[in-house]
């Protein structure tokens, strides 16, 4: 029976599909050197323990290898038929999360070892995040998509809620999970929609068919609504941004920057992939619906942001703000596709490394406070002078305030606004404009504890900070001063971002 | 063609009265069996155009696991078996009116696109045969499926740290 089965089987057409290594070549890096982290945990348990920080780090580094000889090959790699496709922008996102990866990395290592976690483990769930988004950047394809967004965020889910005997960490895990689950359950309905209408799953397709002449069905603006609602979950958008601010602060603080940084960039990737090849041609849905998020994510976000009292709390307000600010942009796709492209892309890179810095400097200061109070960070220039100083540049950087890495961020999504010249993008521009203004109180408010405050219970014993949370500090406080100084440099990573635009025939 | 008409209708109207038994019981476990019916029913519907592998699919992971897995998580929390249960909620007014525009909304946009369009049998929306099936999971979804492997290792390990009594 068997037998017989297995003839017939070698006599059925199979094309092998046709696989380019290089271009799968950080990916494959990244899961071999997981598969190791998981041995090594497996079988060198209590000794293996102090060696898996560091190997984690070393496969996120080592994964960008291989991207930066693909960017020096320089040519676009398009495989399965244009479902996954390794270009310019696929590059530089890649890179972007898998440095984000290492400074959470650098972050946790310290926190999860004085805590009481389960350590290697952490580092897995973490690994399988960083695939997730590594795999997103490339993906063209509905079911790739989906797939990429499952695998980054089931393990965030849990590391939300690691610290196991901490109920404010279950209930962070418990809100992330159920509204996560109900954003999939609305995308795939979406989806599901968009590839009943276009009888694809990729997203080149998709464009086509949905631009066409008799294009105006309800049908298509109900899965493009559902797809981006689905997505402004996972970024945070007003009004559905509810779990932000108690996940933020119930997680492991690392594991908020996490979210804070990688989750919502990993939702952004999407959403450029999903807008700018799939929905181009359906601007008069698009724009709209985005003008309203972020309109709205930028001011409620501020507005709320202007009464917290605590830091991670504050900073997941003002992380709702700042995705008002990156989905600005998308309002005017159809005016301007290049600049909103460049302006979404730009704005990522920028917000990774400024919000990792502000983290940073929350994580280190708590291991003395235990604390995540404004009030806490009274009199940090008296006794870590360090710690102010970057503290001061991160929050700066996030106001807006040239010449560091945010103000030019600011700068081209305003510029992509105005240029579009259209109401809408002159009213939005308006809108982020005011927005910008409010949050320099609450940036100043904590500034201003750091400053000018006096220590809390006159305690102005030294902090002492560990190394990796130094090289954490470093590397993102230089790349926040560096990319506003240096404009120039991240627009040699955003220049050639065209191609996107071409495959999608716009 | 008429026979799967009729037989779409019987099923269908037994998945609607199911449905709407599912949220009005008062007893949990009525109400997973109920929910039995409707998954069983999408199955059914599957089976009727064409797409075995997807019926199949169904009956295994939403009958075969997440039923069970309701079952399981009913007895586990200790909640009283058989006993009538107030689940209901001052909000369902509220949720049957977003139910009802939620159906309205969507019954115009399905019916606007696909009003009595017939599907053609090879074309892209058509049913896939199994044999079409394993062969697009291992061609065009190669990636989609080996990183759907990791998606359950990292989601074990995480349940096995979670659940895990220290």
């Amino acid at each position: 029976m068997l037998a017989s089965l297995v003839a017939q089987a070698a006599q059925l057409p199979f094309d092998k599909p046709i696989i380019d290594f290089h271009a799968l070549a950080p990916e494959i890096v990244l899961v071999s050197l997981m598969s190791l982290v998981l041995l090594v945990d497996v079988f060198k348990l209590e000794e293996g323990r102090r060696f898996i920080p560091p190997l984690t780090g070393i496969a996120m580094l080592a994964s960008i290898i291989p991207l930066i000889s693909l960017a020096l090959d320089g040519a676009d790699r398009s495989m399965f038929g244009g479902a996954y496709v390794v270009d310019n922008l696929a590059l530089v996102l890649k890179a972007m999360f898998l440095l984000s990866g290492y400074v959470v990395t650098l972050l946790a290592s310290n926190y999860l070892a004085e805590g009481d976690f389960w350590e290697s483990e952490f580092y897995l769930m973490m690994l399988s995040s960083i695939l997730g988004m590594v795999v997103m950047s490339s993906s063209r394809d509905l079911i790739t998509i989906f797939v990429a967004l499952e695998l980054l965020s089931i393990p965030a889910y849990l590391m939300a809620s690691w610290e196991k005997r901490n109920l404010r960490s279950n209930e962070a895990g418990l809100k992330y999970y159920l509204m996560g689950v109900f954003a999939s359950a609305l995308m795939l309905y979406g989806m599901s929609l968009l590839f009943g209408v276009s009888g694809s799953t990729l997203l080149t397709d998709i464009g086509a068919a949905i631009s066409g002449g008799d294009s105006s069905t309800p049908i298509v603006t109900l899965g493009i609504v559902l797809v981006i609602v689905g997505f402004g979950f996972k970024v945070s958008a007003v009004p559905f941004h509810s779990w932000a601010p108690d996940t933020y602060e119930g997680a492991p603080t690392p594991v908020t920057a996490f979210l804070a940084v990688a989750s919502k960039a990993a939702g952004f990737v999407a959403l450029i992939q999903l807008v700018f090849i799939g929905f181009l041609g359906r601007a008069d849905v698009v724009e709209p619906m985005m003008w309203v998020l972020a309109a709205a994510s930028m001011t409620v976000g501020n507005l709320i942001a202007l009464r917290q009292t605590n830091v991670v709390r504050l900073l997941a307000y003002s992380g709702v703000a700042q995705a008002g600010f990156m989905l600005a942009p998308f309002a005017v796709v159809g005016t301007n596709a290049e600049d909103a492209l460049t302006a979404v892309v730009t704005y990522v890179l920028i917000y990774a490394s400024m919000n990792l810095a502000a983290f940073a400097v929350v994580i280190a200061v708590s291991r003395k406070t235990q604390s995540g109070e404004v009030s806490s960070f009274g009199g940090l220039f008296g006794y870590a002078p360090g710690l102010a100083v970057a503290m001061t540049i991160a929050l700066a950087a996030l106001a807006g305030i040239p010449p560091l890495g945010g103000w030019f961020a600011k700068f081209v999504v305003f510029r992509a606004l105005v240029a579009a010249d259209s109401a809408a993008g002159y009213t939005l521009a308006l809108v982020v404009a005011v927005n910008s203004v409010i949050a320099f109180y609450y940036y100043g408010m904590v500034l201003k504890a750091m400053w000018f405050s006096d220590a809390p219970d006159g305690d102005t014993s030294p902090i002492r900070v560990p190394v990796s949370l130094v090289s954490a500090l470093t590397l993102t406080v230089a790349a926040t001063i560096l990319f506003g100084m240096f404009p120039g440099l991240i627009g040699h990573f955003t220049g050639n971002l065209q191609g996107l635009l071409a495959a999608a025939g716009g | 063609m008429v026979a799967q008409n009729i037989f779409f209708g019987i099923i269908a109207a037994a998945m609607v009265v199911s449905a709407i038994k599912v949220v009005t019981t008062k007893n949990v476990v009525h109400a997973a069996l109920y929910l039995v019916i409707v998954l069983a029913g999408v199955a059914a519907q599957f089976i009727l155009v064409g797409a075995e592998f997807t019926g199949v699919t169904q009956v295994l992971v939403y009958i075969g696991a997440v039923i069970v897995l309701f079952l399981f998580g009913i007895m586990l929390t200790r909640a009283r078996i058989g006993h009538e249960m107030d689940v209901d909620n001052e909000r369902r007014w509220i949720a049957g009116l977003t139910a009802l525009l939620l159906f309205a909304v969507m019954t115009y946009a399905l019916l606007d696109a696909f009003d009595d369009t017939d599907i053609e049998a090879n074309g892209a929306l058509a049913p896939q045969a199994t044999q079409a099936v394993s062969d697009s999971i291992f061609r065009d979804y190669l990636i989609p499926f080996e990183a759907v492997s990791f998606l359950l290792l990292a989601a074990l390990i995480g349940a096995i740290v979670v659940a895990r009594r220290e």
